[in-house]
């Protein structure tokens, strides 16, 4: 049996799900050896999807984002890269505990679902096309990562408040880093995502003189979009520690999920 | 070469004894050249702190405790029988353990305390440079250091404040994060009070405003911590510049009221505020602790958060004290090993030497042979003496690290072997 370049997919999977399991276990036992294990593992996991995401590259000629496994393993590969880079800058744990499930499930889908590599269709081979694919799965990125910090500083604010430990209470960094990383990988996510949907619009109108076709995928996308922008706002107001915000997070999470999912319809 | 440790600490000797045998920090290094110049003792080093005092020597005549304690006695201005109630002997493995916990804060009133690791350094350190440190006294040292480094690293163990105003900085690191660049308000001038602004005031926080009753005092502690006094009509204002607020005044009623907070906050757009209550009666509303933003933490807060983290320590104590273990094991093998390497190599030789001449012998009554048959003969001859020696250095090796057992065992070997005494 000869192994493929195409493989480093299952390398890739195996890191990601021994270090998943590693930081999960590091958590009920309180070990920090343990943590660096799983980061070990995941960083491992993360060079054998480079290397995926390159042969992807390679093989079609296009950015590995045109079908539901490639989009996934990208926005899984983005998210990742970001957490590496805060892990580096804050030395954050806590958000492992959050990303690195989330990885672990993005790239399952992808080697789940496995469609061939894809020869683009003449009708998607436009720049207006490449921006709306390349920036939705970067903001969809961005909207994670502030989703995964908003979650900690809202835990972290709980735990002030109510005087009290939780299991993460060791892990999770202050609350202004939580604060300014989720607010900023929010704005940033925020921009990003929206260019991606005007850019899908203005293909869309070229492409079927319409503004979009209303599908699930449309609708997860333009769900999440205003989700995320009222959470956006939430914290320019500084609302964003109320119970609420928890909801809306949560509703934002599986909108853009949807919004991934629906890439296959 | 036996080590030797005598002392005394906080569990064995009241604070009247300890305080007698204390010695201030100018007078370490001639109390240790005192202790060195005891007949007997080959290295020295003295350990004192508030809460022990411990004479480390090196030597190799055991009957030189009994001058140690005599010297302590004298020092302590007692009599002997009645400080012997209140020290503890150690002999060489038992030693190491004791410096290793030590250092690592494991037998420290409160356990992980950080400054002890500096005292020991600071007591060894005076050792090396008045040279009465020996070879063994410098491999202790080291390996103490080195052990000391690792528990704190692998168990975080002196990572959580257990003392109130560090509690209240640790709080405020879980807030803010870095504390630079922050200003805080203390109010009132109340002991704990002061305390937590002074450790704040360690943090390189950026500014320091007094309020107090009295604007003298609050200009003298402005003073000390670098920072400016206000009025105490003045607070409202100071609460919307400053991120940390201690309360610790004598005022029996509430002095910050949640409608004052709310309207801070305002002028803060979102940044948080952090405020510590150690007066009691309360000086600030508990209702306080329900504004958005607001973080409260009064005595009984910070108590149980300092308790907390005691039993974290605790926790981590057990984990440390299995390193302890491991490393004492590992520095008695090498300090054995190091023992044994004269009688080994002696060994070595003798035995080069008897296969030497026996193969020379052997070789001449043989005759001419290959180059392949000597170079057999050779190797077996090699081979033999290599099994011969192989259970005797594993012996000497592997010995007690009680110096007498490890003496005789030498004395064996070297009488089977025929070695010079």
């Amino acid at each position: 049996m000869r192994f493929e370049p195409t493989d480093t997919l299952y390398v890739a999977l195996a890191c990601y799900a021994l270090g998943t399991i590693a930081a999960l276990v590091s958590l009920f036992i309180n070990e920090k050896r343990l943590q660096h294990t799983g980061l070990i593992l995941m960083i491992g996991g993360f060079a054998a999807h480079t290397m995926w995401i390159g042969t992807i590259c390679a093989r079609t000629g296009h950015p590995p984002i045109t079908n539901l496994p490639e989009a996934a393993s990208f926005v899984a590969w983005v998210v990742f890269g970001v957490e590496l880079a805060l892990w580096i800058r804050y030395r954050v744990y806590a958000a492992s505990f959050f990303v690195y499930p989330l990885v672990l499930l993005l790239l399952t889908l992808s080697a789940v679902v496995g469609e061939d590599f894809q020869v683009l269709d003449p009708a998607l081979r436009s720049n207006v096309f490449t921006v709306h694919l390349l920036m939705s799965t970067l903001g969809t990125a961005g909207l994670f990562i502030g989703l995964a910090f908003g979650l900690l500083a809202f835990l972290q604010d709980r735990a002030l408040k109510n005087k009290t430990r939780g299991r993460l209470w060791e892990w999770i960094p202050s609350l202004d880093v939580c604060k300014s990383v989720s607010y900023r990988a929010l704005a940033i996510g925020f921009c990003v995502y929206t260019i991606g949907l005007l850019a899908g619009v203005i293909w869309s109108y070229r492409t079927t003189a319409g503004l979009m076709d209303i599908r699930v995928k449309q609708i997860g996308a333009i769900t999440a979009w205003i989700l995320f922008g009222i959470l956006l706002q939430s914290y320019v107001s500084n609302t964003y520690r109320r119970k609420r915000m928890l909801f809306v997070s949560a509703g934002a999470f599986v909108a853009i999920l949807v919004a991934i999912l629906g890439i296959r319809g | 070469m036996p080590l030797i440790l005598v002392g005394l600490n906080h569990r064995t000797a009241p604070v009247d004894v300890r305080e007698r045998l204390s010695i201030p920090e100018p007078k370490l290094e001639e109390t240790t050249e005192a202790l060195r110049s005891i007949e007997g003792v080959d290295g020295a080093a003295v350990l004192s702190t508030c809460n022990r005092v411990e004479a480390i020597i090196s030597t190799r005549d055991e009957d030189v405790i009994a001058n140690i304690v005599e010297w302590l006695a004298t020092r302590a201005n007692t009599v002997r029988a009645e400080l012997e109630k209140h020290l503890y002997i150690l002999r060489h493995g038992d030693v190491v353990k004791h410096l290793f916990r030590v250092a690592s804060g494991l037998d420290s009133m409160i356990v992980g305390e950080p400054q002890i690791g500096g005292q020991v350094k600071k007591a060894f350190a005076a050792a090396v440079e008045l040279g009465t440190a020996d070879t063994l006294l410098m491999q202790v040292y080291e390996n103490t250091m080195r052990v000391s480094k690792k528990v704190r690293t692998d168990t975080g163990i002196g990572e959580h404040a257990v003392s109130i105003p560090y509690a209240a900085v640790e709080l405020a690191k879980k807030i803010f994060g870095d504390l630079r660049g922050l200003q805080v308000l203390l109010l009132g001038a109340g002991d704990m009070g002061e305390l937590t602004a002074e450790h704040l005031h360690q943090q390189d926080v950026k500014q320091v405003f007094v309020a107090n009753r009295s604007y003298d005092r609050a200009l003298e502690l402005a003073r000390r911590f670098e920072g400016s006094a206000v009025q105490f009509d003045a607070i409202d204002e100071h609460l919307g510049k400053c991120d940390i607020v201690i309360a610790s005044t004598a005022a029996p009623h509430f002095v910050i009221e949640p409608f004052q907070v709310r309207r801070a906050l305002d002028t803060r757009r979102s940044r948080n505020l952090f405020l510590i209550d150690l007066s009691v009666p309360r000086n600030i509303n508990p209702e306080v602790g329900s504004v958005d933003g607001a973080y409260l933490y009064n005595v009984d807060d910070l108590q149980q958060v300092a308790d907390a983290n005691l039993e974290l320590r605790q926790a981590k104590a057990k984990d440390a004290e299995l390193i302890v273990v491991r490393e004492v094991e590992a520095f008695r093998k090498r300090l054995v090993a190091q023992d044994a390497v004269p009688t080994i190599l002696e060994l070595q030789q003798r035995l080069e030497a008897i296969r030497a001449a026996e193969l020379e012998k052997c070789l001449r009554k043989v005759g001419p042979m290959t180059a392949e048959q000597h170079a057999a003969i050779e190797m077996f001859s090699t081979q033999l003496v290599n099994k011969i020696l192989h259970y005797p250095i594993l012996q000497l090796k592997d010995a007690s690290d009680e110096p007498q057992e490890r003496e005789s065992l030498r004395n064996t070997i070297r009488k089977i072997f025929g070695l010079a005494k």
